[in-house]
């Protein structure tokens, strides 16, 4: 039993090019799912009933089946009914759209938490029911959704994983095709896993850090 | 292989997956449980040395993919003891210590939940640090940790389709087999993902009963 | 004109306003006394629409309140300023003032910013033009709250309960600034606990009582013996506020 990190030197670059990827999937999808559970948020919380049930569907529905079930079914029934999408696209939108489910539930924490006082100030004011929405309600939804909404994108980074099981070279897939190549997988897949663990530890102090920053005039300092 | 349709068979094939899936799903769950006690009860009794090694894996098994966790086992492990590992095993251990660190996290919140000032009477009292987690913190821990846990499983019980990755068969791998087979994708991993959606909101609803049990014996306790 | 015709208003099983009618000409300051529970607050959550009426009819300036179509320009006609201030968390005190001129009025930001900036110096706080409230006093606050209906330029100013959450002090420097306004002959409909300041600046004072609206009186009728005195509640809501 011997343990030789330095036949992994040759192949740095290759794993670094995995996580380029990893992170550009990352940002996507974790933009994709904001944006998605911003929609979602806003269907529960909306006036129409049926909107109300598909959002909720639709959030139940991706939280309680396997991620690596749902993006089968998008990448290999997409092509089926003729839209052929390459295997990078259809793991962006399959971590936005899992990402989203949860997106959801963390915005809509958000809104439900305003203060129903800000709301009628914004309102007896004469501002439309769109603009308290877009300039009031939005604005410090996100804001305090800050640091749940990290937890999502950390989630969203480790299950991107799977997206080596659809030929995606990122992280995990490099790091297979190195497994192969130097038939050390103990070494590759420890090193790997150091390598996720950085990059989890690396975002959610910057998430903390833009946390503090964002709400730092929130905190209040004298009363 | 030739593309064929279904047969009536395939649907003993799908109760077969369910089957491992559910099975696997249990041992794991409760060697996890298990080992994610002992882990607390160690930090309870602040044991020197292995605490902050428990603290650190538990932090390391949570912040990197479950997949790489399976692929170290499964294709590093062998390479570096010299040991034969079968994909079951493989498995076996590493849901196992996924689900342990994550119990390990919810064993500590809960014994935090009880305040220290009733730890600290209880030991003024001349109760021993095992009494007091006996009778003092367990009962009101359990209560405090249900919904967590129920939490908790439903997730575990979807990161249990990652080890079709690793050929063990279950239900994820009996869709993708299925799916290669039929050709029918949408068909194929809607049924596997009800099945799956299924099984959550079978553990979910389980999860609530005990957890309404439990609240309403400890408020019958008067806890 | 503001005119309260006849307002009913229930909450549940319990009426919170029982057939109030009342009139504010412009230029007026008219104070709301009653206990706690009394329908006071409820009043101005009616005449900003935030409470849909159950019978009867606010209009303001001529328009209706209970008309969709006609709120937003009664809306733009008063401005409230609430007990808890209900600032706006993310936004300077400026944004929080100018808000509302620039997109509901469409006046041009410059503009709007530098009337802010005069409202914000007139009240004292020319130095906390882009501070958060958070970081601001409970009194600064609701000094911003003030300017905030104010840039909207109404014609009425509706004042809930705006000084109950302050401590004496804060208190007493949110009442000056009312007291300027009210010499300056800005319209008021004023929902209070403080009883002296209520005397030395209203012109008329309404008391409630259960939903009721009991007496309509000039204030130094209000307070002689003859007058509001005479009725028994009023003397004993008076004795009581004053020796609290």
């Amino acid at each position: 039993m011997r343990l030789d990190l330095s036949l992994l030197i040759p192949y740095i670059g290759l794993l670094a090019e995995g996580a380029v990827m990893t992170l550009e999937i990352a940002v996507l999808s974790l933009a994709g799912s904001v944006v998605l559970g911003m929609v979602v948020a806003i269907a529960r919380a909306g006036k129409s009933a049926t909107m109300r049930r598909i959002a909720f569907f639709y959030a139940d529905v991706f939280r309680n089946v396997p991620f690596i079930v749902q993006l089968f079914f998008f990448y290999y029934g997409l092509p089926e009914i003729g839209i052929y999408i390459d295997a990078f696209t259809t793991g962006v939108v399959a971590l936005s759209i899992a990402g989203g489910a949860y997106a959801s539930d963390v915005i809509r924490a958000g809104i439900l938490a305003i203060d129903d006082g800000i709301l009628e100030a914004a309102e007896v004011s004469g501002l439309s029911r769109r603009k308290i929405f877009t300039l009031i309600v939005l604005p410090i939804a996100l804001r305090t959704s800050v640091r749940p909404l990290g937890s999502v994108l950390i989630n969203i980074i480790l299950t991107s994983s799977v997206l080596s099981t659809i030929t995606l070279n990122e992280l995990t897939g490099q790091a297979r095709i190195v497994s192969s190549d130097t038939f050390r997988p103990f070494e590759v897949y420890v090193v790997l896993l150091a390598v996720y663990g950085v990059l989890t530890y690396l975002v959610s102090t910057g998430v903390s850090m833009l946390h503090r920053r964002l709400n730092r005039d929130l905190q209040p300092e004298v009363n | 292989m030739r593309y064929t349709d279904f047969t009536p068979y395939d649907l003993v094939l799908l109760a077969q997956g369910l089957g491992v899936t559910l099975w696997v799903f249990l041992v794991t769950t409760a060697i996890g449980v298990t080992i994610g006690l002992v882990w607390g009860i160690v930090r309870f009794y602040r044991v020197p040395v292995l605490t902050p090694v428990i603290s650190f894996v538990s932090e390391f098994l949570k912040n990197s993919p479950v997949l790489v966790q399976l692929f170290l086992v499964f294709f590093g492990v062998p390479g570096l003891l010299h040991v034969d590992m079968s994909p079951i095993l493989a498995a076996t251990i590493t849901l196992s210590a996924n689900t342990a660190a994550f119990i390990y996290v919810i064993v500590v919140s809960a014994i935090e939940s009880v305040g220290r000032d009733q730890i600290e009477a209880a030991r003024a009292f001349g109760l021993t640090r095992w009494q007091v987690l006996r009778h003092i913190i367990a009962p009101q821990a359990v209560a405090f940790s249900a919904g967590p846990l129920t939490a908790l499983l439903v997730n575990q019980l979807q990161v249990t389709s990652l080890i079709s990755v690793i050929g063990v068969m279950d239900l994820a791998k009996i869709g993708a087999n299925l799916n290669l087979r039929t050709l029918k994708p949408f068909l194929v991993w809607t049924a596997v993902g009800a099945l799956y959606y299924v099984s959550a909101k079978l553990i979910a609803l389980i999860g609530a009963r005990i957890e309404a049990r439990l609240r309403a014996y400890a408020a019958f306790r008067g806890l | 004109m503001l005119i309260v015709e006849n307002v009913v208003k229930a909450f549940g099983s319990l009426v919170v306003l029982d057939g109030v009618s009342l009139t504010v000409k412009p230029g007026e300051v008219v104070t709301i006394l009653g206990s706690s529970g009394s329908g006071k607050s409820t009043l101005i959550r009616c005449i900003n629409g935030i409470e849909k009426l159950d019978a009867g009819r606010i209009t303001v300036d001529d328009f209706d309140v209970t008309k969709p179509r006609e709120l937003a320009e009664a809306r733009k006609r008063s401005g409230t300023v609430f007990q808890l201030f209900n600032l706006y968390p993310h936004m300077t005190a400026l944004s929080n003032i100018t808000l509302a001129p620039i997109e509901v009025l469409k006046r041009p930001r410059a503009e709007a910013e530098a009337e802010a900036r005069a409202l914000l110096a007139s009240v004292g706080l020319e130095d906390k033009v882009d501070v958060y409230p958070a970081q601001l006093s409970g009194g600064q606050r609701q000094r911003v709250g003030i300017c905030r209906a104010l840039a909207m330029k109404p014609r009425y100013l509706l004042l809930d309960e705006v000084t109950s959450a302050l401590d004496p002090e804060m208190t007493s420097e949110v009442l000056d600034i009312l007291a300027k306004l009210a010499r300056d002959g800005t319209t008021m409909v004023f929902v209070t606990h403080e009883i002296e300041f209520a005397r030395r600046i209203s012109d008329r004072i309404v008391f409630l009582e259960k939903g009721k609206l009991i007496t309509n009186l000039p204030t130094a009728e209000f307070f002689s013996a003859a007058g509001g005195l005479a009725l028994p509640r009023v003397a004993q809501f008076l004795s009581k506020m004053q020796k609290a």
